[in-house]
């Protein structure tokens, strides 16, 4: 099979998650925010933040080159309609890049990767080897990432050489 | 088996944690509660039951599901069940 595909960490990440209070809609965070969350187990971003859906009303925030309070900022700026809570220490992320990519990735999880139901823009919360993950796929090339607990990483990372040397 | 999680999909029964009988309420005084802690009907045929999405979006579902057959024809947030 083809195994072709670059395994990186995403150090410098800033990572949050964001709850929506009761009865809260994802369109009144959106206002505010600048673009839609998505409403869904899907992947929505501007320049500044992803947000993946990991359950009605809540998602795993990103944020590229987060400033110190970035996620005051971002609590301030939703003070009322959700709660925000920083994550950057307690995820890593890591980059699962190339051909062999979405073959790899298949071995560990029980949904269905195939690009006619796992596209760029999609996301999972699920698990990889009993560790939860959350999964999204960037572009094409496919180009995937996960998050997963800081203290599983080096057991993922494990899970990877051996899927990939089967 | 798999469950038709109202968020997340199509999902492996390894991620969800069964708790059973959706029908019994919780009593609002002592009276009642060891039936509603230990009595359960067996039921043979369709039945509405709760499942924790542990491992994926972590929500609490209510699946209808033929305990004969496994066939689920139904399946909601509790959240959003009406009852």
């Amino acid at each position: 099979m083809d195994s072709d595909y670059r395994l990186t960490e995403r150090p410098g990440l800033g990572m949050a998650t964001i709850m929506a209070r009761k009865g809260i809609q994802p369109a009144v965070i959106g206002a505010v925010l600048g673009f839609l969350p998505p409403d869904g187990p899907e992947r929505a971003a501007d320049a500044r933040l992803a947000l993946i859906g990991t359950g009605p009303g809540t998602w795993l925030a990103l944020a590229e080159t987060p400033e110190a309070d970035w996620v005051t900022q971002l609590a301030n700026k939703l003070n009322g309609l959700a709660s925000v809570s920083d994550q950057s220490g307690s995820y890593v992320v890591l980059r699962i890049a190339g051909s062999g990519a979405r073959e790899t990735l298949q071995r560990g999880v029980f949904i269905d990767l195939h690009p006619a139901v796992f596209r760029s823009g999609s996301a999972a919360t699920t698990v990889i080897e009993h560790i939860g993950v959350v999964l999204w796929q960037l572009d094409d090339v496919p180009t995937f990432e996960i998050a997963t607990f800081r203290s599983f990483a080096s057991n993922i990372r494990h899970w990877f050489e051996l899927a990939a040397a089967s | 088996m798999r469950l038709p999680c109202p968020y997340c999909g199509q999902r492996d029964s390894r991620e969800f944690v069964y708790r059973g009988d959706a029908a019994p309420t919780r009593p609002s005084s002592e009276e009642g509660m060891y039936d509603y802690v230990y009595l359960r009907d067996n039921v043979p045929g369709p039945m509405r039951e709760h499942w924790y999405h542990a491992q994926g979006c972590r929500n609490w579902i209510t699946v209808t599901r033929d305990t004969r057959t496994h066939r689920i024809s139904a399946a909601v947030l509790a959240r959003e069940d009406s009852r």
